[in-house]
């Protein structure tokens, strides 16, 4: 073993990953991508793709990967680099073999945002596509709340101080007040399509 | 906090959180009994996919504008303007000067 092998970090673990995430996500999104893009680029580019495909690439699997970190079912045995190279790379190949069957399509068409086909559910149902719609529709405040709650899992310490909340408590009753909302939004706009 | 409150916190308990082996259990016979009950929960389901999707985008739009500070062209709109310019002027180039 050599001694640059030896003096080098070790890979940061999920869990410590998964809280860099939480409270400082564009800063901790920014490095990883400064670090990792530029491998992800060479790569698409040296097997026929162009700098657009490996950003839609790298995308998608930052996507798949911020999720997977956040919900704590991701299992690195590596960098995070090194991991999300090793996706975009798989990634990539499944593109190169879609586009020799079907030659004329684009990329996006083809896998959404899901690098991993087991995930990948056939299409969004309707009412969760009705529902996206609302959500444009709420208070930017609201719309933040609930995105930081129940998609970018911040911890509620953290929404409560952005959002001016003196404590927890009255963070969580606005984030109910906010879902109560939209709740009232989609059942009033089912009850509309159903009575016409 | 107010009872409609507390009633989304409970459905949220059940569909999001980590509830007792005996919850679920006691759960799933007042879902089967409550048809109310259980519309409640479904549309609740709606909404935390619909807030996944909502997340998603948002997301997505961050990782462009990453990209964009990253990796954004510098100035090349200044170097076109001052190439059409010379062009339009006519003025000799520096390599045409030598």
């Amino acid at each position: 073993m050599t001694a640059s092998v030896l003096l080098q970090p070790a890979p940061p673990a999920a869990a410590s990953l998964r809280e860099e995430l939480r409270a400082n996500r564009t800063s901790t999104l920014t490095r990883l991508y400064q670090r990792t893009f530029p491998m992800v680029r060479r790569h698409v580019l040296e097997r026929g793709g162009t700098t657009q495909d490996a950003k839609d690439v790298f995308q998608d699997a930052l996507v798949v990967f911020y999720e997977k970190t956040v919900g704590g079912s991701l299992v690195l045995t590596c960098s995070p680099s090194t991991y999300l190279v090793g996706v975009c790379r798989h990634l990539w190949q499944q593109e190169l073999s879609r586009r020799n069957r079907l030659p004329l399509s684009d990329l996006n068409e083809a896998h959404e945002q899901f690098p991993d086909s087991a995930e990948a559910p056939a299409a969004e149902p309707a009412p969760a596509l009705a529902v996206l719609e609302y959500i444009s529709k709420l208070g930017e405040k609201c719309q933040r709340i609930l995105l930081s709650f129940y998609y970018f899992q911040q911890p509620l310490e953290q929404i409560a101080a952005e959002n001016s909340y003196g404590t927890v408590r009255s963070a969580t009753v606005q984030k109910f007040k906010c879902l109560e909302r939209l709740r009232k939004a989609v059942r009033q706009a089912v009850a509309f399509t159903s009575a016409h | 906090m107010r009872p409609e409150l507390e009633h989304l916190q409970r459905l949220e308990h059940h569909l999001l959180g980590h509830p007792t082996p005996t919850e679920t259990i006691q759960w799933q016979v007042q879902l089967q009994q409550d048809p109310v009950l259980a519309a409640d929960a479904e549309l609740q389901q709606h909404l935390y996919h619909g807030i996944l999707l909502a997340g998603r985008q948002q997301l997505r739009q961050e990782l462009e504008e990453i990209h964009t500070q990253l990796y954004r062209p510098r100035r090349t709109w200044l170097r076109h303007a001052v190439a059409r310019l010379h062009q339009a002027l006519r003025w000799p180039t520096r390599s045409a000067r030598r």
